[in-house]
């Protein structure tokens, strides 16, 4: 089980159910969201405007600033220092945001569409459809999450699209039990039943009834999802999958790279680390924030 | 009840017949043979196929499988590739080391987790409860690989103060029957090793224990907090039970039910989180044996080693089902 | 609540327990220093755990460490050289044609076990290796050997050539004479490697060193136990125990022939990462490790308690060129590449000074080395004029491959290298595109079939002083890897090889360096030395060029704490 999977599970035994409004104003009071919600901010900020913001191209450097010692620390002329092959690290790790936020997007896309299409099904359809898709995701989540993650970049072959697939493909299960378990709930409130009485059609029904009631779980798991994601891709980046171009200036793969570093020159595997941690801990804030706001339990308490 | 658990365990069967065609299919699809990791920088084509006329990779696919499955099915999962030794052998060796340090990694969040989530609880919305909201959301943002690398370098490399790799001091001898390094150690009477593989566990169980010491503080804040407004628990208070017995008797003790629930879902996460954690401390245990299997494309390894881990999991996750079933008897009817 | 409480009764129970075991802990620390003349425990890191303990079943430096302290070789090499001296043998005699060799074997030298070392035991380990069958003769399991005597007493595979061993008479116990097929002039230098270890025939027979059987699902899997419980030599050490990835413990062979090993105890144990080697080591955990990383050496020379030994440079470090990749087959293009290369960058910044560019494929120790061959020093502007001249539209876009996760002696960190001359080739009229996979199985096995794009890096360390184990391993013949048939080159590197006059064989790897680095079938870029690092009380070791050192001279802690 990956932490989503954990998160997944706490968010379905909490059963939230969604009046928005509400929901925003205590968002808004709490103070956890709000720093969560400055961090996304910066982070957003300097993912869109990189080019902007960075000094220098992120790809190349210059040998001649190391002088032979590896590698200057943090300086007026590089705030962040120089890495070990003369770049400067400011510029890497400003571009470096681009490449996080692209990383959570893509692989919680790939979760959520396929999740959520076999989770409908499988909650919507039931029967055969239903024990079939049910089995498939029992046998993905008996593998750890990461392993698994591990073994499709293995045959996928190592690269920053296939890792973030990879994880993706892993949060699939997670999304499509989510979906399913909210679906069946919702099937059987007396909303659904009262439009189904009246007569309205099946496919109606899930499309504007079900679906916007069953979909508040999965926005707060998608927060939480895109946070996972960054930390797993790290992690494979880690274990020595991460991008073939070395030059990328991706966080996990420049924390990874410099580790080596830490007696000679920690700023190398501090900085992009400290990066990851805080950006994470943004969606994190985030996502928390949005599930305790959901939270029925929760509601006229704050 | 019986049927519940029978009816759980029918449920294996297609779950572990799946996951051994899975394994099995997608050891085939990886790109490299392992041939060539047999034969390491001196391969030539010849001696690959050769190597894989003799590994019988040269049959067809479902001939393959059903040999596979007929060994698996005796308990012989092969002989490994590099150590060339019985995978059984090794898992031996393995399992034990990974099953401590997760047992460590444990107790580590347990003994942490529950009381931080029960003075969030109790102290709903005070800078208390912020502050430990942001320290567990902090334990799940950090990369566990990154936690892993900052505690060895701080306290075994800085300050000396716990060793940074392997489960045992190496000039310690004791007797493994077990292979479990406590019980090793205890069953030799010997307390100075018992110590020394304390001193082992604890950072790699401390790195490995963040996760789950944020999750299980969560959630025990948050059912703390659902059990708190319970009728009972007023109905207490109004009586004029003592705070501190309401707490224990009667709040602590609903909370625990979805706690213990999610103690044992961590199984999983662990072993996710070990094949980092052990990679890092250089620790012999099943993370590290796989992830070295997959770079070297040690097929008996991955074969055996992923289908006992799931197995594992599987059954861990059937444990708590049952018990979480046993202590709560409206999920039996459903 | 009960739950609780029981955790805590529980936790404050270990607590109790590890504060009592803590302080029993302390007063275990001397290393048993009662007995009279204790030379103390040394715990070594290599990057891996051995395979098996049987020189002529392994080919990987794990193994090979250890197999040099538990055995001997007829010839060994003087420590911290290539040159050959006397090892089990004393004296050798070749006799004109290069088809009989005539050993004198030392006198008064006993197996681990026991036994008698003599003429029979030689023989015995030659006539074992001669009759593998099955799958002991695949190259996973005797890779030295079939490389060196090319075939079996019944090969089992095309590939396998006609053997050139063809007996060996037990003359009398101190004389042993090996008979070859055909002459070769290189036998004597390769029976120093450790494939060719003397074990003790009785406990090869006892604990059925060649028994196994052949699994339908798995392939071969021992049945017996020497290789892993039972390795029994003549070397200075002996075989205590083994605990896979834990530990592997020697001790001194008392009955040792010469001098005697003066560490009590020698134990070895595989720490993969690189940096967990080097802390373990700030932290007295080990008290020596292999492998050193550049970055690392400031800090270890910077650390009083620590220091920094190097082997002498017997290795190379090459970007190789795939020519069936076109445009590779065009020498300007290639010639391009070489220009295009910033190697002194490469060799300044990431080898911790340890290294020297490259001018030729081989280190310039070994006989055979050209006194001048075509330069190629780093010039943009030129690569670029060549491949216009060739007729290519700048830039000329090309794959280069490099290996993840991997740390060798000639190439500690491939990213740091590749990235380097990655931008190096741009700045020069390429436009590089990177790939890269697992070192091993996935990059070797592409490196091998010649699927790693048009450039890809590597290297290779010797294993003997002989310039056939360089050039002639690389280009003797075709080869995926290279992709290119060179009838001259091939016909001088199969001529020198078994060429049996000294100054005309030199002449003849001369002549084929000046030819290699005319035709750029890769570019060298650099020979290093590479380094060890020790605990500072550690003396008495000495670096070998092959990497294969002997621990029985080393001592640790000098005479006080």
């Amino acid at each position: 089980m990956s932490v989503a999977q954990a998160e997944a599970r706490e968010i379905q035994l909490e059963a939230p159910s969604g009046l928005w409004s509400e929901a925003w104003r205590r968002l808004r009071s709490n103070p956890g969201a709000i720093v969560g919600f400055v961090i996304v901010t910066v982070f957003l900020f300097a993912a869109l405007f990189a080019p902007l913001i960075a000094p220098e191209d992120p790809r190349s450097g210059d040998l001649d600033r190391l002088g032979g010692v590896c590698c200057p620390g943090p300086s007026a002329d590089y705030w962040f220092g120089v890495d070990q092959q003369g770049r400067d690290v400011f510029s890497r790790v400003v571009y470096g945001a681009r490449f996080s936020l692209l990383i959570g997007i893509v692989s919680v896309a790939v979760g959520l569409s396929v999740g959520l299409v076999l989770g409908a099904a499988a909650g919507y359809l039931g029967g055969w459809v239903d024990s079939a898709i049910m089995r498939m995701c029992d046998i993905m989540l008996s593998i750890p999450g990461l392993l698994l993650a591990i073994g499709l970049v293995a045959i996928l072959g190592q690269g920053i699209w296939q890792i973030m697939i990879a994880v993706g493909v892993t949060q699939i299960p997670i999304f499509a039990r989510l979906l399913r378990g909210s679906i069946l709930a919702a099937r059987e409130s007396d909303y659904v039943l009262a439009a189904r009485s009246v007569g309205v059609r099946g496919r109606s029904i899930l499309a504007s009834h079900i679906m916007p009631n069953a979909m508040s779980p999965v926005i707060v798991q998608g927060t939480l999802a895109l946070a996972t994601a960054i930390i797993d891709v790290a992690g494979l980046g880690f274990l020595g999958l991460g991008p073939q171009d070395p030059a990328t200036p991706e966080w996990g793969t420049m924390l990874t790279d410099t580790t080596r570093y830490l007696q000679s020159a920690p700023h190398l595997a501090l900085i992009p680390g400290a990066a990851i941690v805080i950006s994470v801990l943004g969606f994190n804030l985030i996502g928390d924030g949005m599930r305790e706001a959901l939270d029925p339990r929760f509601r006229g308490r704050a | 009840m019986l049927r519940f658990v029978v009816r759980r365990l029918m449920l294996l069967v297609p779950i572990l017949l799946g996951l051994s065609i899975l394994v099995f299919l997608w050891i085939r699809a990886l790109p490299a043979s392992p041939a060539v990791s047999l034969l390491g920088e001196r391969a030539t084509p010849e001696s690959i196929a050769q190597i894989e006329e003799q590994y019988g990779l040269d049959e067809p696919i479902h001939v393959q499988y059903w040999s596979y499955l007929k060994t698996v099915a005796q308990g012989d999962l092969g002989t490994t590739i590099r150590s060339r030794r019985p995978v059984t052998d090794e898992l031996r060796e393995r399992f034990p080391a990974t099953i401590e340090l997760t047992f460590a990694a444990l107790l580590f969040a347990v003994t942490l987790g529950i009381p931080l989530g029960f003075a969030a609880a109790k102290r709903y919305g005070t800078w208390v409860d912020h502050s430990s909201l942001v320290l567990s959301l902090l334990g799940i943002s950090i990369p566990v690989f990154f936690l892993a690398i900052l505690l060895k370098y701080i306290f075994a490399v800085e300050l000396g103060l716990l060793p940074t790799v392997g489960r045992i001091d190496v000039l310690i001898d004791i007797e493994h029957p077990t292979n479990f390094y406590t019980i090793d150690a205890l069953l030799a009477g010997d307390l100075a090793a018992f110590w020394d593989v304390i001193k082992h566990l604890i950072l790699p169980a401390i790195a490995l224990g963040s996760i789950p010491l944020a999750i299980i503080a969560r959630i025990t804040r948050a059912s703390v907090l659902d059990v708190q407004n319970e009728d009972y628990v007023r109905t207490a208070r109004a009586k004029g039970l003592a705070p501190r017995t309401v707490d224990a008797r009667h709040i602590f003790r609903n909370a625990l039910l979805p706690i213990m629930t999610i103690i044992g879902l961590q199984a999983g996460l662990l072993l996710s989180g070990a094949v980092l954690t052990e990679t890092v401390f250089a620790f012999p245990g099943m993370g590290s044996w796989l992830v070295e299997a997959i770079r070297q494309r040690d097929y008996p390894i991955l074969q055996g080693g992923i289908l006992f881990v799931s197995l594992v999991f599987v059954l861990v996750n059937l444990i708590v089902d049952v018990s979480y079933a046993l202590i709560n008897p409206r999920i039996r009817v459903s | 609540m009960v739950v609780f409480r029981r955790i805590v009764i529980l936790l404050a129970a270990a607590l109790l327990v590890v504060g009592a075991a803590g302080c029993g802990g302390d007063d275990d620390d001397g290393d048993g220093g009662a007995e009279g003349e204790s030379g103390g425990t040394l715990v070594f890191a290599g990057a891996a755990d051995p395979v098996v303990l049987d020189g002529a079943l392994v080919s990987d430096g794990e193994s090979i460490r250890v197999i040099t302290q538990i055995y001997e070789t007829l010839i060994n090499l003087k420590p911290g050289t290539t040159e050959l001296a006397p090892g089990l043998a004393t004296e050798w005699e070749v006799s004109p044609d290069a088809m009989t060799y005539t050993f004198a074997l030392r006198e008064g030298v006993k197996f681990h076990d026991g036994t008698d070392f003599n003429a029979e035991a030689v023989c015995f380990n030659f006539d074992r290796w001669y009759n593998f069958s099955g799958p002991l003769q695949s190259p996973s399991a005797s890779y030295y050997y079939g490389a060196f005597f090319g075939g079996f007493a019944k090969n089992e595979s095309e590939d396998l050539s006609d053997p050139l061993y063809k007996s060996c008479e037990a003359r009398n116990p101190t004389t042993a004479v090996l008979t070859l097929t055909r002459p070769s002039a290189s036998l004597l230098g390769a029976l120093v490697q450790q494939a060719f270890s003397i074990a003790s025939p009785q406990a090869l027979e006892e604990f059925n060193a060649d028994a196994g059987t052949l699994d339908e699902e798995t392939g071969f899997r021992p049945t017996g136990t020497f290789g892993t419980e039972h390795p029994v030599g003549t070397g200075p050490f002996e075989f205590v125990s083994w605990t896979r990835e834990d530990r592997l413990v020697l001790k001194r062979f008392e009955d040792y022939w010469g001098e005697k090993a003066k560490l009590d105890e020698l134990i070895i144990r595989p720490i993969a990462d690189n940096a967990a080697r080097l802390q373990a080591l700030q932290n007295d955990e080990i008290q020596g490790y292999d492998l050193v990383e550049p970055q690392d050496i400031p800090t270890i020379e910077g650390d009083e308690n620590l220091k920094i030994l190097d082997r002498p440079a017997f290795n190379v470090a090459y970007v190789g060129i795939n020519q069936a990749k076109k445009p590779m087959d065009n020498l300007k293009v290639r010639q391009a590449v070489a220009y295009g290369l910033d190697r002194q960058a490469v060799v300044d910044n990431f080898y911790g000074g340890r290294g020297v560019v490259a001018k030729q494929m081989m280190p310039p120790e070994v006989e055979g080395y050209a006194d001048s061959v075509t330069e190629y020093p780093y010039d943009p502007d030129r690569a670029k004029q060549l491949l216009q001249e060739a007729g290519l539209t700048l830039p000329v876009e090309i794959e280069f491959w490099y290996p993840s996760d991997v740390s060798r002696p000639y190439m500690p960190n491939p990213k740091n290298n590749f990235e380097a001359m990655a931008a190096s080739l741009n700045k020069s009229g390429f436009k590089v595109v990177p790939k890269t996979a697992p070192w091993d199985p996935d990059y070797l096995g592409r490196v091998d079939e010649g699927n790693a794009g048009h450039l890809h890096l590597i290297g290779w360390t010797g294993d003997f002083a002989d310039a056939d184990n360089f050039i002639g391993t690389f280009f003797q013949d075709f080869s995926p890897q290279f992709g290119f048939r060179n009838p001259e080159l091939f016909k001088l590197l199969d001529d020198a090889e078994i060429e049996s006059d000294r100054q005309t064989r030199i002449d003849m790897y001369k002549q084929a360096n000046e030819l290699i680095m005319e035709q750029l079938p890769a570019v060298p870029y650099a020979h290093t030395k590479p380094a060890l690092a020790f605990r500072q009380d550690v003396e008495g070791f000495v670096p070998s060029p092959t990497t294969n050192e002997l621990f029985s001279t080393v001592t640790i802690g000098g005479g006080g704490e």
